[in-house]
């Protein structure tokens, strides 16, 4: 935890005493529910995995599917093809996957399947590719909906962990926590045996670590935060990944909560920790780690524990002790504040908008 | 019999932040009683129960004639609220760049978010992906009527296209114009029944010139947005009823979360409606989703400090995402600097309403300003709504405006108007532009300022180039009279004019610098003028 000692915020004068916040009822008296509240895990989940006109879907409505379970094929180079289509255009749908027949197929035809886009002029425009990929499902679950060029959902009675961003991906992977809530991570850190893994990596990674980490196999990173320079950095990566021969194994990086530097929030490591060496899954839609281990018991979070989330005092915790009312900030700004309690000591006023609480 | 309720409770719910307020009718008049803005999700009755106990706590009497001393009734009183619609994304496609271009240049003027596609520079899938996105609400496809030169190849696949696409998502809104409604290629693909409600695809005018009113296709694409909630929107109807009541011409500029607005109403006169003409505008918001190159650009362009690209992303990303965070100490200079640039899009998309006569009163609102500093606060103004003249500069903090917006009779809306008027608007002063002064160097001498109130005369030597903030009281009701050396521009071409002005927490901003605002193109040398303007608006030991 941060000492707020020297801290620029305003002047605390010790607030009547107030008790630990207790219930439901507590946190109203308090004015504790004034403070955003931040859900550390949820459930159950509905997924959407984001497929693009020329994937093709390889599931049904209804369709129960375990970890591994080919969702669709996903074309690397998509692009459209203008071809005959199907001999009966009536009865082709936009949308449809369309193959052409045997017998046509090296004549005339340039691109002999993939998805029927419209027809104009009597040919069909068709999505295709050459070289598809399976996106696999990450987590066992029914699939709730598919939308050829659209998405197609998964539902599953999991848990999640949310998180603010999720880049490439869909991936899973036994969890590794390799650094502290507040550490950082470096690419002389990540060897092969992080290969298959999603890898906790407290604060902040490097973009040569995380360069590093898929060139060694592993399958997923969670980070408190990820800069720009490092977003820019790994999706270029991916692009010219997903551009080669090969390709690359999944791979999906979770950012919890934004940009600027800070630690992982202590329920979400706590949680983090119990599910250490047990499968998860990160996902985009909605960006989060997916828990389909029902049999884990993942520890609550503290009704009174809160976190500054912006400011000097970033990343640091502490107790909620009550409103504070208007206070006079840094930058001659008023803002509705709160009491909170650093490690013990008097507490001092935070804005509300400031904090955040766990639910 | 039953007894007319003596508290009201007014909420704005803000894509950012959710501002609760109560109001009171001790006697014969509502009174702005208290209010609270915090972070959006916070349950509103939690937030009703702090205010009512802030009100019995400072005045158990009147906490008691309005009801609010038994907290048990507070879930019982009535209620005015407003609300940020969602922002949703419009797919603006045509036949040629130029076309897409024109469309987009109307749809920023509304509040859709837009992204653009030509088949010119997209092809069928990419252009069929984009009208198949989740998040793409609606479609707006359209080419001049007769199709122009560089349309006419591609309109029949484009035509088909977005057909193929409106099959595929029956929820989806089409807007299409111009020469292709009649073609064959939309009505064989679409068949007979593409699904969906039929009122979902509509039809809009055709792409105009540059020149040409954009009025008919704007109006069709905020209709689709209609919402009667939405406190946006409502901003123009309590801005036209305020206008009328104060017999004023009021301005007002908001820069929120999701988008921006800017209002412009005069009186009725001779017992006619208050004319009012307003733009909501998706690129007004404080930081657009996903920040890219061009915002950071612009937000570095307004700050003083030094902070090189990548870390300024990074905060608007953070801003983007917790925009009720980093409000103090620097992030409030961040805050102010993302709002000139937000300022600057709204002034940029709102030309028409630039050239209207200059407002005696202008509100700025939204939370971007809710807790800077008064005189930071008309700086950002004055650096980026550039006219000369004089005007008296408010906010709304208790964010009454939109609610009381959406109440449907002008009357009644007005009958609140005037009982909460005083209460609702917090003068921050005065602010007077004057130019073409004529000095070729700055600190040259340009004239003389004669500020009198109350009785006092205060004289100010004036600078060209000059910015300056005099004390004047909120409430005093001034008298500023201006002697230039030279003919100057101050609303009109004089030597010597008289403007009233009133006092506010910033005073009075005298501001003789360059219309349009000119800065140095040197990062460093920029960033000291920034500076040296911004020394003088915020406390200086809160840096």
């Amino acid at each position: 935890m941060s000492d707020p000692t020297g801290t620029t915020r305003a002047a605390a004068s010790e607030p009547a005493a107030r008790g630990p916040v207790a219930g439901a009822a507590g946190a109203v008296a308090s004015g504790l529910s004034l403070v955003r509240g931040r859900p550390v895990v949820s459930g159950p989940v509905e997924v959407a995995f984001a497929i693009r006109p020329g994937d093709r879907p390889l599931v049904a409505i209804g369709q129960a599917v375990v970890r591994g379970t080919p969702l669709a094929d996903l074309v690397r180079d998509a692009r459209t093809a203008v071809t005959a289509g199907p001999a009966d255009p009536a009865s082709a749908v936009p949308g449809d996957f369309w193959s052409a027949p045997a017998a046509r197929v090296g004549a005339a035809e340039t691109a002999e399947r993939g998805e029927l886009l419209f027809r104009s002029g009597g040919r069909w425009r068709i999505g295709t590719g050459e070289h598809p990929e399976p996106l696999e499902a990450p987590f066992a679950g029914i699939v709730a909906d598919v939308r050829p060029g659209i998405a197609i959902r998964l539902r599953a009675p999991a848990r999640a962990v949310a998180g603010r961003e999720v880049l490439a991906g869909p991936s899973s992977g036994r969890l590794e926590i390799i650094a502290a809530r507040d550490g950082e991570v470096r690419a002389s850190e990540i060897d092969v045996g992080g290969a298959g893994a999603v890898l906790v990596v407290g604060a902040h990674i490097d973009a040569e670590a995380i360069t590093r980490a898929r060139a060694v196999g592993v399958r997923g990173i969670v980070v408190a935060a990820l800069g720009v320079k490092e977003r820019r950095d790994v999706l270029a990566s991916e692009r010219r990944g997903q551009a080669a021969v090969h390709g690359l194994p999944p791979f999906a990086i979770l950012v919890l909560d934004g940009a600027g530097r800070q630690s992982i929030a202590s329920p979400v490591m706590a949680v983090l920790e119990r599910l250490a060496g047990r499968t998860v899954a990160i996902v985009g839609d909605p960006p989060c780690l997916v828990i389909d281990d029902s049999g884990v018991e993942l520890p609550p979070p503290e009704s009174d524990l809160v976190r500054v989330v912006a400011g000097p005092l970033a990343g640091a915790e502490g107790r909620w002790a009550g409103l504070a009312g208007p206070h006079r900030f840094p930058g001659g700004v008023q803002l509705e504040a709160g009491w909170v309690r650093f490690a013990g000591r008097p507490p001092i006023a935070i804005p509300i908008g400031e904090l955040e609480r766990f639910t | 019999m039953t007894r007319a309720p003596s508290a009201l409770v007014v909420v704005d719910a803000g894509a950012a932040t959710t501002a609760v307020a109560l109001l009171g009718r001790p006697r014969d008049r509502w009174r702005l009683l208290g209010s609270l803005a915090v972070p959006a999700g916070a349950p509103e009755a939690d937030l009703v129960a702090v205010l009512a106990a802030r009100v019995a706590g400072a005045d158990p009497e009147l906490a008691e004639a309005v009801g609010l001393a038994d907290g048990q009734q507070l879930g019982d009183l009535p209620r005015l609220a407003s609300r940020s619609a969602p922002l949703r994304t419009l797919a603006v496609l045509g036949a040629s760049r130029r076309a897409v271009a024109l469309l987009e240049q109307v749809a920023a003027r509304t509040g859709w978010r837009v992204q653009g596609a030509s088949t010119e520079s997209h092809d069928p899938r990419e252009m069929t992906e984009l009208a198949l996105r989740a998040d793409v609400s609606a479609v707006l496809v359209a080419a001049g009527d007769p199709p122009g030169p560089d349309e006419r190849a591609a309109l029949d696949d484009l035509a088909s296209l977005v057909a193929a696409v409106a099959r595929r998502r029956p929820e989806l809104r089409v807007i299409l114009g111009g020469s292709l409604r009649g073609r064959q290629a939309w009505t064989e693909s679409l068949g007979d029944d593409p699904g969906g409600d039929p009122g979902r695809i509509v039809e809009a005018p055709s792409v105009g010139s540059r020149r040409e009113p954009d009025e008919g296709l704007r109006s069709i694409l905020d209709g689709l947005l209609d919402d009667p909630r939405d406190g946006r929107r409502a901003l123009r109807a309590a801005v036209a009823s305020l206008a009328d009541l104060l017999d004023r011409r009021i301005e007002l500029f908001e820069v929120g979360h999701d988008g921006g607005a800017r209002v412009v109403a005069a009186p009725g006169a001779a017992g006619d409606d208050p004319a009012s003409s307003s733009i909501v505008t998706a690129r007004g918001a404080l930081v657009p989703p996903d920040p890219g190159d061009a915002l950071v650009d612009q937000v570095l362009g307004w700050t003083a400090g030094s902070q090189d690209r990548h870390r300024m992303g990074d905060r608007l990303r953070d801003l983007r995402s917790v925009p009720w965070a980093d409000a103090t100490g620097d992030g409030a200079r961040l805050r102010l600097a993302a709002a000139r640039a937000a300022l600057t899009r709204i002034a940029a998309a709102t030309p028409e309403l630039a050239e209207l006569p200059p407002a005696d009163v202008t509100i700025v609102t939204g939370g971007a300003f809710a807790a800077a500093p008064p005189a930071a606060v008309a700086l950002a103004l004055a650096d980026t709504v550039r006219r000369t003249g004089a005007t008296q500069v408010a906010t709304d903090p208790a964010r009454l405006l939109g609610p009381i917006g959406t109440i449907e009779d002008p009357a009644e809306r007005r009958s609140l108007l005037a009982d909460v008027a005083a209460d609702l608007l917090v003068p921050l002063g005065s602010m007077v532009l004057a130019a073409g002064l004529g000095a070729r160097r700055d600190d040259a001498p340009v004239g003389r300022l004669l500020l009198e109130h109350g009785g006092e005369t205060t004289r100010h030597e004036l600078a060209a180039g000059e910015l300056a903030f005099l004390d004047l009281p909120p409430g005093t009701p001034a008298t500023a009279t201006f002697e230039f050396r030279e003919t100057a521009r101050l609303g009109r071409r004089t030597r010597h004019v008289a403007v009233p002005v009133s006092g506010g927490i910033a005073g009075l901003l005298v501001d003789l610098r360059d219309i349009p605002l000119r800065l140095p193109d040197r990062r460093d040398r920029r960033r000291a003028v920034l500076g040296s303007w911004a020394g003088l608006a915020w406390p200086g030991d809160d840096r």
